[in-house]
């Protein structure tokens, strides 16, 4: 009786830890993942126009290694939003939004300068957005 | 001389678009779908809604992925993807309407004026029929809107599984902020 007591209460516990360890998931980390695809700026956005569905199946959702030059950083409202230039005649750009919860080694980005990102692809909204983004150093 | 008319033509048109034409790429859109008896808040914030606003026609474009929907829970963020708006399948929410009291609409001078706004909303791969009320706030040449209306999920295609329909409702609020300037 004893027994099944305890092993009532482990199973009990375990299934309690388990949803605990479920409800404070952290947030995706790319800091020290492996890059799913490198490409540069410029290119992904010119796939992303050339066929969304086709780049979506490529890119959505999968952590991409993004190379560019610093066209404008904004901070909106806590939110550090990084546009990286590709040469779009009507200035679409990929748009790094670097991860709330990621440790960053800075947050701050010099327009003109060369970055890399690794972040995910959420996919083509005029700009093709990466979030979770963490710099490549 | 037919270059230099066609060359008119052309400059014309392009000012007149962008005389006209107001965008951001960087609204907000924030979904609350918290049922009154839910302990937890179910809410999510975008900072990356696009928004174009034709000013002459009243035509008015959202755009917003929703993968960018931000949740403080990381495992809310999943579901909401996975199990609820399927964002692979569907990665995108939009809304393409007319303003339909125009007239009312002055965007050529400073105020505050109320807007009706009647159009298509497509998430989850389903378009229906929607109308809201918004507020449009011209100052300086930008234009803020606020507008914040409900969107019944099941009419989407989405299933609040009844295991969790306590937490959240059908019944999703959404909230949209966003400033829009003159398209270069």
């Amino acid at each position: 009786m004893k027994k099944i007591l305890i092993a009532l209460l482990v199973v009990v516990a375990a299934a309690a830890g388990v949803g605990y360890y479920l409800w404070n998931k952290p947030h995706v980390d790319l800091t020290n993942a492996k890059s799913d695809i490198a490409v540069d700026a410029k290119t992904l956005l010119e796939e992303y126009q050339l066929n969304e569905a086709a780049s979506n199946e490529k890119y959505f959702d999968k952590v991409i290694a993004v190379k560019g030059t610093v066209m404008e950083v904004m901070n909106d409202e806590g939110t550090v939003k990084v546009s990286l230039e590709t040469g779009d005649p009507s200035g679409f750009v990929v748009r790094c939004e670097l991860s709330a919860t990621a440790p960053h080694a800075r947050t701050e980005f010099t327009v003109g300068e060369q970055v890399q990102f690794k972040g995910t692809c959420s996919g083509l909204n005029f700009d093709v957005q990466l979030d979770n983004c963490v710099e490549v150093r | 001389m037919k270059k230099i008319v066609f060359l008119f033509v052309a400059l014309t048109a392009a000012t007149t678009i962008s005389a006209q034409n107001y965008f951001t790429r960087d609204g907000k859109v924030k979904l609350d779908a918290t049922s009154s008896t839910s302990p937890e808040k179910i809410e999510a914030l975008t900072k990356t809604a696009s928004c174009v606003l034709d000013a002459s026609a009243g035509k008015i474009q959202w755009a917003v992925l929703l993968k960018s929907f931000k949740f403080e829970q990381a495992l809310m963020e999943e579901h909401f993807n996975e199990n609820y708006v399927e964002s692979n399948k569907f990665p995108k929410a939009t809304f393409s309407g007319q303003i339909t009291n125009l007239s009312e609409v002055n965007l050529a001078k400073d105020g505050t004026y109320n807007a009706v706004v009647t159009g298509k909303m497509t998430l989850h791969g389903v378009t229906k029929d929607i109308t809201t009320n918004g507020a449009l706030n011209v100052s300086g040449g930008k234009i803020r809107v606020n507008a914040g209306f409900s969107l019944m999920l099941p009419d989407y295609g989405i299933t609040i599984p009844s295991l969790v329909s306590d937490k959240v409702t059908k019944d999703a609020r959404i909230l949209i902020d966003a400033t829009l300037e003159p398209m270069k």
